[in-house]
């Protein structure tokens, strides 16, 4: 069983002796029970190095509401690495034979990295 | 009526040729702009094409000066457009380009965008990408990027029309409030071959001078749209070649020669 939810147990346990339990402590315990749900944060960087600075980003989140936010002309981190320090995790990174070195013409940003964090 | 007169010189369309728009602030008559009040949001071929907004917006001087400075002489004028309404809340749309835009180098057409209100940012203002315009994507995979850097909201008064090459990467913005927000999108064509025949001080055809690197791109996108960019100035002015990058802080040996050495 979780950790979290054996302290739950516990302090519930100890509570019982004095007073009742809540609704207040009932929803500490869902909240404890939850799935943590993945955040996924792309980030466009300027080369393929971790540490180049970011072109673009993107946040999806299903942890908040869906409702609109004003654009930013800030990136969330300097870099790829920035990110990883900050507890993200790299789920894809670019990959060079993706870019196709052909011909003079530019299409999509590069360098396309995925990244996760749970919630 | 007059005909016709570009507005832009070499530098106005070298300019263009960078960012892949103009932004022309407030040139519409604001008691023109109150005749959009009530225009239904959809298609509106007839509104456009009735003589009031031929005359008011499509053959405004400032307007169709710039259409004539990238297109050449008897251009094309729209019979028809739709108009973009936004008024509820909404997270806006996703980045796209339009239809099958993108490619090549050339300037075909321009896709225009005007605004008979005010808009501010929570208003969901259109976003373009300044440069993108030349880029070629399918529209739907892009549908996922979020921010980038150097993306504009444009947040202009009431009257502004904005001309861009078909193409640009541009989006409806984030919308955090209930106010109306008009926008009547409409396209001008090229049928003339590309000349220098804007507004030219001299005969002599210059060089392309290089704008600022877009604040997104990578360093190999940098010089392919400074190829890009050459490419797309030889071919307005009707001299279309291929295009190489060069050193200009080198000379030819034979010159160096010529000149003697002590």
């Amino acid at each position: 069983m979780h950790e979290a939810v054996k302290d739950w147990l516990t302090q519930c346990r100890d509570k019982l002796r004095t007073e009742a339990i809540t609704a207040a402590d009932l929803d500490r315990l869902s909240d404890l029970l939850a799935e943590p749900r993945q955040q996924i944060l792309y980030l466009y960087a300027k080369s393929t190095n971790m540490r180049a600075p970011l072109a673009s980003w993107a946040l999806y989140d299903a942890t908040q509401p869906q409702t609109p936010t004003l654009p930013s002309a800030d990136p969330p981190y300097e870099s790829v690495l920035a990110a990883v320090a900050d507890g993200w995790r790299v789920v894809q990174f670019p990959i060079a034979k993706l870019y196709a070195y052909e011909g003079q013409d530019n299409d999509y940003l590069g360098y396309e990295f995925v990244l996760e964090k749970f919630a | 009526m007059l005909p016709i007169k570009p507005t832009l010189d070499d530098d106005g369309v070298m300019d263009f040729i960078a960012s892949g728009l103009v932004v022309l602030e407030s040139v519409i008559d604001e008691r023109f702009n109150r005749c959009c009040d009530d225009l239904a949001s959809g298609n509106c071929d007839a509104f456009i094409a009735s003589d009031n907004f031929t005359y008011q917006v499509l053959l405004h001087p400032q307007v169709a000066g710039v259409a004539r400075s990238l297109l050449g002489e008897d251009f094309l004028v729209p019979r028809g457009g739709h108009h973009h309404f936004f008024k509820e809340p909404h997270l806006g749309q996703t980045w796209h380009s339009d239809g099958l835009s993108g490619s090549g180098y050339d300037v075909f057409e321009l896709q225009c965008y005007y605004y008979p209100h005010s808009v501010a940012l929570a208003d969901g203002p259109t976003m373009v990408l300044p440069g993108s315009h030349c880029r070629a994507v399918d529209r739907e995979a892009i549908a996922h990027y979020g921010d980038i850097r150097g993306q504009v909201s444009l947040t202009v008064p009431a009257g502004t029309v904005v001309l861009t090459r078909y193409g640009i990467w541009h989006k409806a913005g984030p919308k955090t409030n209930d106010r109306a927000r008009s926008m009547i999108k409409f396209s001008y064509h090229r049928t003339a071959a590309p000349q220098r025949d804007w507004l030219c001080d001299a005969a002599e055809i210059p060089a392309y001078r290089d704008r600022p690197r877009l604040p997104y791109a990578t360093e190999v996108e940098s010089y392919r749209d400074r190829v890009r960019r050459i490419r797309t100035w030889n071919w307005l002015c009707g001299i279309d070649q291929e295009v190489a990058l060069r050193w200009e802080r080198s000379q030819p040996v034979s010159e160096l020669i010529k000149e003697g050495t002590p």
